[in-house]
């Protein structure tokens, strides 16, 4: 995300009352066709507003795709769908040369991912060389093809859809490429209101298509300026490093999370409290985050897989346990000894 | 399980070898069966205990309680259940065996016989000091450490003994020791699994190993430098003329008599000190005496002069008194008067086997076949009985000398015995030229001896205190002759010196001065009258007392022969007193003008703190509720810091501008503060209300979670409490202040912090049980748990500095470091 654009180019951070009238705006969008599943579409906001992409992880048929195609229809800018299936080539995906008859020389007709949101719909169904072709779109905001580089508009965020790994027909993603989800969140199973509530409505046709924009690609790079702006204190920082390098320290984790992590984890947090009306990242924030941003990223040992501990466990495990800094702001009060011993 | 049976026997038996120095102090042998009793008993509860899988403190609290039972059992009052089991009764007797030791610490000369308090001591410091040595050594794993109590033993010999202190003792200690650091090393190597030896062969668990011969050289040579190094290095007799103490074995009545009844070996410079020093007066003896003018009642003499000063040698010779007393060859002479008197004597407090009496006695009276009169020192002695309750009488004769008789006396030969045996003293280039100075001129030994003894007038600078002054000379007596402040002691020890070292004989005389208590011709004489003073032999006519020691400040006795240097200056210098015969009405003699120690004390500006009636003894129960209180105060200590903390942090009180410009931030429902100092004095209050949230939690065992942020605690709080809706509110509003202070740009701005606190306080305190309550007000965990963080945090930097220390020393100091290939 080196590319990203400057402040100026992102334009003006949003007032808070503003910023909170968009972003509800946009979650009860969501929420009028993904019922009862307000946390996930909020993490998937967050996701947007950090300026991440998002992969949506769930057994077929709990709407993870509606939730793409909603968040997307949500936002009037470029969205593009990319169906992956295992014969999908990374051209489908990047773009291709072809050559122009008239002109007589070769014109790049861009793929899939020159959009503000990629859906990638069933993204481990399509083999691990198509998958690649994201690499570079997703870390560096840009396309190359034949040696000519395409930068990619912003926002940018790749919203994936995939089946858990056991299902059949899937590919594993690479660690690469999971490295650059931001979040990963699982829809689960809706409650019994909710589907029954969804009975009534599904009756006849797809509501997703009804739905109607309520922000547009300038709105949301204000916001995500208004994001970048939040305030994480040394304590939340130093609580974030020591989140991430637990992890790495961690016995019962064969690959810990990456300083890309560390760096997505806070960006996050920043949206997060946004999000919540607050312009500081609380530790809460990074503890709500940690399973997330973290758990799709590590990989644990053979025991603990044995032992059936799943990632996200051991991440919830090391949040459970792990200090927070209470390292607190220096005042010139400490200096002068007029408060001092009783600190914790 | 059996590494800790082996280190708890070697442990013991460690123990037993550390007591061994004690051997010094006792003349029988009986405290060492006392101690190994003890150590074996408690050693056994030890292993017993630990065969079973307890705790690690309960067979240090085992060995402790079997230690209890077994001092029962051996120093019984008569009063125990069973004999073994302890009442109010035996712990009363327990006191009185310790006072008991105390007295006989004051007045008794090591070595000392069986008496029953002092084995009570010794057995209890034997008890004590082994089952320390077993919990540093196998409860803590620091048996570096068990060397400081074998030190504590160690040094009691060391400290009351005047000579050397035997070498073999030591050396049994210091193997002791060796052996217990060896064994516990052994065993910490054996918890890795089998030891290696080097010698490629499997060895038996506790065999030595090859490779610790290095080692066991280096421990032997170590206690070898240890024993001969003081051999080598000349010792120093500082501070011995101060007690003037006799040595080892040269008590009076030393021993056990052959009758068997338990004897006392009385270090008598130790009774003068002591006694005088004692705080109480009391009637040691009365004496009845048809002489006007009695001189001292005398009851030991010490003859041996080492370089500790005088000794006493113990009475010998000599017949029965029932048998008549020899009748001294009595010469008429000119300007010497001997008169016939007769004394009754009735001894209420004095326990020795000597009696006192006057000289030259002639005849005594109710006194049975075991009191033996020595014609050499003119002491009535006894092996088998002891002064304490006796009355007898006995005739005596006073002699009185004139100046000028006592100067027809000649030197005597060399080959005289007296001379040869009474003139020794301890070569002293210094004092033998003090010496010189002062008789010059004198040509006759009774010159010599009354130029001495003006020496040491008080205009010469010399004055009496109790309280002696140590000196740097490196030898007592010079100390004495500088510094010019000492008792009878010292003047009369000092003296005895001189004259010796002027070639006269001499000794010191140990009694009674003549006091200022009389009725009639009755006087009573107290402990605050025991005296000491210096005899000189004069040719034809025998010993003569001089008493140094300034008669105003001992109710002494002025005489002719020595009349008192200073009056003497003041009346005509060189003239002596033409009749011969004592002054009527001088300062000694008039028995209301003489004063008493007790009223020298008071003279001397001691403003009558010893010389006053001794007051009356606190009664317990004064020093019980003093106890109890000092106990309540100690337990206050925990909560009154507590409030104090609490008091230094409620909020309103943490100073600072109060925020003046406060603004509200568009959008943000709360208020917070943007003036900059005002910003630092809400964040350090948003501090101090949190911490005290959180020290009020732990006071109150609510489960804190250094996991958890401030908001997740103040809800776990609310819910886990069950705080009612105001308290909630309180809680969050802390939890909120708090996260504000420590996260955003912006601290809180409120000034119901100290309510919340308050409101929030109270409902926690209202949710927990009373004993909870009651726990967190008097022993709150937060201060507990702080201090003992600090302790552990203190400890562990000392461990760290000592670690370092040790390190760069073995570094600096390591062979190893030569060696060629060695360094790293």
């Amino acid at each position: 995300m080196t590319t990203q654009r400057t402040q100026d180019e992102l334009g003006r951070p949003l007032p808070p009352l503003e910023f909170r009238a968009v972003t509800e705006a946009i979650v009860a969008n969501v929420e009028r066709v993904i019922e009862g599943k307000s946390a996930a579409v909020r993490l998937a906001l967050a996701a947007m507003l950090a300026e991440g992409h998002l992969l949506i992880e769930d057994v077929p048929g709990v709407g993870k795709t509606k939730l793409a195609k909603a968040l997307a229809r949500s936002i009037d800018c470029t969205v593009r769908r990319i169906q992956f299936t295992p014969d999908l080539l990374p051209s489908d995906v990047t773009g291709v040369s072809v050559y122009n008859q008239e002109s007589r020389d070769f014109e790049f007709k861009p793929g899939a991912v020159f959009a503000n949101i990629v859906v990638g719909d069933e993204i481990n169904r399509a083999s691990p060389k198509t998958q690649s072709a994201l690499l570079e779109c997703m870390e560096e905001r840009q396309v190359t093809v034949d040696g000519v580089t395409y930068p990619l508009q912003t926002p940018f965020m790749v919203i994936a859809t995939q089946n858990p790994i056991e299902m059949e027909g899937t590919y594993p993603l690479p660690e690469a490429q999971r490295d650059r989800f931001t979040v990963r969140i699982a829809m689960g199973y809706p409650d019994v209101k909710s589907e029954l509530a969804m009975l009534d409505g599904h009756g006849g046709d797809d509501r997703v298509l009804d739905l109607l924009p309520v922000s547009d690609a300038a709105t949301v790079r204000r916001l995500i300026a208004t994001v970048r702006g939040v305030h994480a204190s040394d304590a939340v920082r130093q609580y974030a490093v020591s989140l991430v390098t637990t992890t790495r320290e961690s016995p019962d984790l064969r690959l810990g999370a990456s300083p890309r992590a560390t760096l997505q984890l806070l960006r996050t947090a920043r949206a997060v409290a946004a999000l919540e009306g607050r312009d500081y990242v609380l530790p809460d924030d990074l503890q709500s985050l940690a399973v997330p941003v973290l758990a799709h990223r590590i990989i644990p040992t053979a025991e603990a897989q044995l032992s059936r501990r799943t990632t996200d466990a051991i991440v919830a495990d090391i949040v459970r346990h792990l200090p927070i800094p209470s390292e607190r702001q220096r005042s010139p009060y400490d200096t002068r000894g007029q408060y001092d011993p009783g600190r914790r | 399980m059996n590494q800790h049976r082996h280190l708890t026997l070697v442990a013991a038996a460690a123990s037993i070898l550390a007591a061994l120095p004690l051997s010094g102090v006792f003349s029988a042998w009986t405290w060492l069966v006392d101690a190994v009793i003890v150590v074996i008993t408690v050693a056994g509860v030890a292993l017993l205990v630990r065969s079973l899988r307890v705790a690690a403190w309960i067979p240090t609290a085992a060995m402790a309680l079997a230690f209890l039972f077994v001092l029962t059992w051996m120093f019984q009052s008569g009063q125990e259940l069973l004999g073994l089991i302890p009442t109010p009764r035996t712990f009363a007797h327990f006191n009185t065996l310790l006072l008991n030791a105390g007295r006989d610490m004051q007045d008794m000369a090591v070595p000392v016989a069986d008496r029953e308090g002092l084995l009570f001591l010794s057995t209890l410091g034997v008890g004590i000091v082994a089952i320390v040595i077993d919990l540093l050594t196998i409860v803590v794993r620091r048996p570096a450490l068990a060397g400081l109590p074998m030190l504590a033993i160690y040094s009691v010999p060391v400290a009351v003994r005047q000579d050397s202190v035997n070498v073999l003792p030591f050396a049994a200690g210091a193997a002791g020791f060796l052996w217990l650091l060896a064994t516990d090393n052994v065993d910490r190597v054996r918890r890795f699994g089998r030891r290696f030896t080097g010698e490629g062969r499997g060895v038996d668990a506790w065999e030595p190993s090859p490779l610790a011969a290095a080692g066991r050289r280096l421990a032997t040579v170590g206690v070898l430098i240890a024993v001969a190094v003081p051999l080598v290095v000349p010792g120093s007799n500082t501070g011995l003329l101060e007690r003037f103490g006799p040595g080892a074995g040269g008590g009076l009545g030393e021993g056990v008599g052959p009758g068997g009844a338990p004897g006392r070996t009385v270090d008598m410079y130790a009774v003068l000190s002591g006694e005088l020093n004692n705080s109480r007066t009391f009637d040691m003896v009365k004496v009845t005496t048809n002489d006007p003018d009695p001189y001292y009642l005398r009851f030991g003499v010490a003859d041996e002069v080492t370089p500790a000063g005088f000794r006493a040698r113990s009475p010998g010779g000599g017949q029965p008194v029932s048998s008549g007393l020899p009748v001294p060859p009595i010469e008429p002479a000119v300007g010497v008067a001997w008169r016939r008197y007769r004394a009754q004597v009735q001894v209420t407090a004095l326990k020795m086997n000597t009696l006192p009496i006057y000289l030259q006695p002639t005849k005594a009276d109710r006194l049975d076949n075991s009191w033996l009169y020595d014609t050499a020192n003119q002491v009535v002695y006894s092996r088998r009985s002891d002064s304490q309750g006796k009355r007898y009488s006995f005739e005596y004769i006073d002699p009185e000398f004139t100046p000028e008789a006592l100067r027809t006396a000649r030197p005597l030969d060399s080959s005289n015995l007296i001379q040869r045996q009474f003139t020794t003293v301890p070569r002293n280039s210094e004092v033998e030229r003090i010496v010189s100075e002062i008789t010059a001129n004198k040509q006759t030994p009774y010159d010599k001896v009354r130029a001495i003894y003006n020496y040491f007038s008080s205009s010469n600078g010399f004055h009496y205190s109790l309280q002696t002054k140590s000196g740097t000379s490196g030898s007592a007596i010079l100390d004495f002759l500088t510094n010019k402040q000492g008792f009878c002691e010292q003047y009369s020890a000092a003296m005895a010196w001189l004259v010796r070292a002027a070639g006269v004989p001499a000794r010191v005389a140990f009694g009674f001065s003549r006091g200022s208590n009389r009725n009639g011709e009755t006087w009573t004489l107290t402990n605050r009258n025991l005296h000491a003073w210096t005899e000189v032999y004069f040719e034809r006519f025998g010993w003569v007392p001089f008493d140094a020691t300034p008669a105003s400040s001992v109710g002494g006795v002025e005489s002719a022969w020595a009349p008192d240097p200073t009056r003497q200056q003041n009346a005509s210098s060189g003239s002596t007193p033409a009749d011969g015969l004592p002054i009527p009405g001088g300062p000694g003699r008039d028995p209301s003008a003489g004063p008493d120690p007790a009223r020298a004390d008071r003279l001397d500006g001691s403003s009558g703190s010893s010389g006053a009636p001794a007051p009356e003894p606190t009664p317990w129960p004064v020093w019980a509720a003093l106890g109890a209180a000092a106990a309540a105060l100690l337990l206050v200590v925990p909560a009154l810091w507590r409030t104090l903390l609490r008091r230094r942090r409620s909020p309103h009180r943490i100073a600072g501008p109060r925020p003046l410009a406060v603004t509200t931030v568009a959008g943000s429902p709360d208020v917070v503060v943007t003036d900059e100092s005002a910003i630092d004095v809400a964040r350090v209050r948003a501090h101090a209300a949190w911490d005290e949230l959180i020290d009020t939690m732990i006071d109150h065992r609510l489960p804190v979670d250094p996991a958890a942020s401030p908001r997740t605690t103040a809800e776990r709080l609310i819910t886990g409490s069950a705080l009612d809706e105001w308290a909630a509110t309180g809680a969050r509003l802390l939890g909120q202040a708090e996260e504000r202070a420590r996260y955003a740009r912006q601290p809180l701005r409120s000034d119901d912090l100290t309510g919340s606190l308050r409101t929030v306080r109270e409902a926690i305190a209202h949710r927990v049980s009373v004993r909870t309550r009651l726990r967190a007000i008097f022993l709150p965990a937060s201060v507990l748990g702080r201090w003992r963080l600090a302790v552990t945090e203190a400890s562990t930097r000392v461990a760290e500095t000592v670690d370092q220390w040790r390190e760069s020393t073995v570094r600096v100091f390591s062979i190893r470091r030569l060696l060629p290939g060695a360094r790293r």
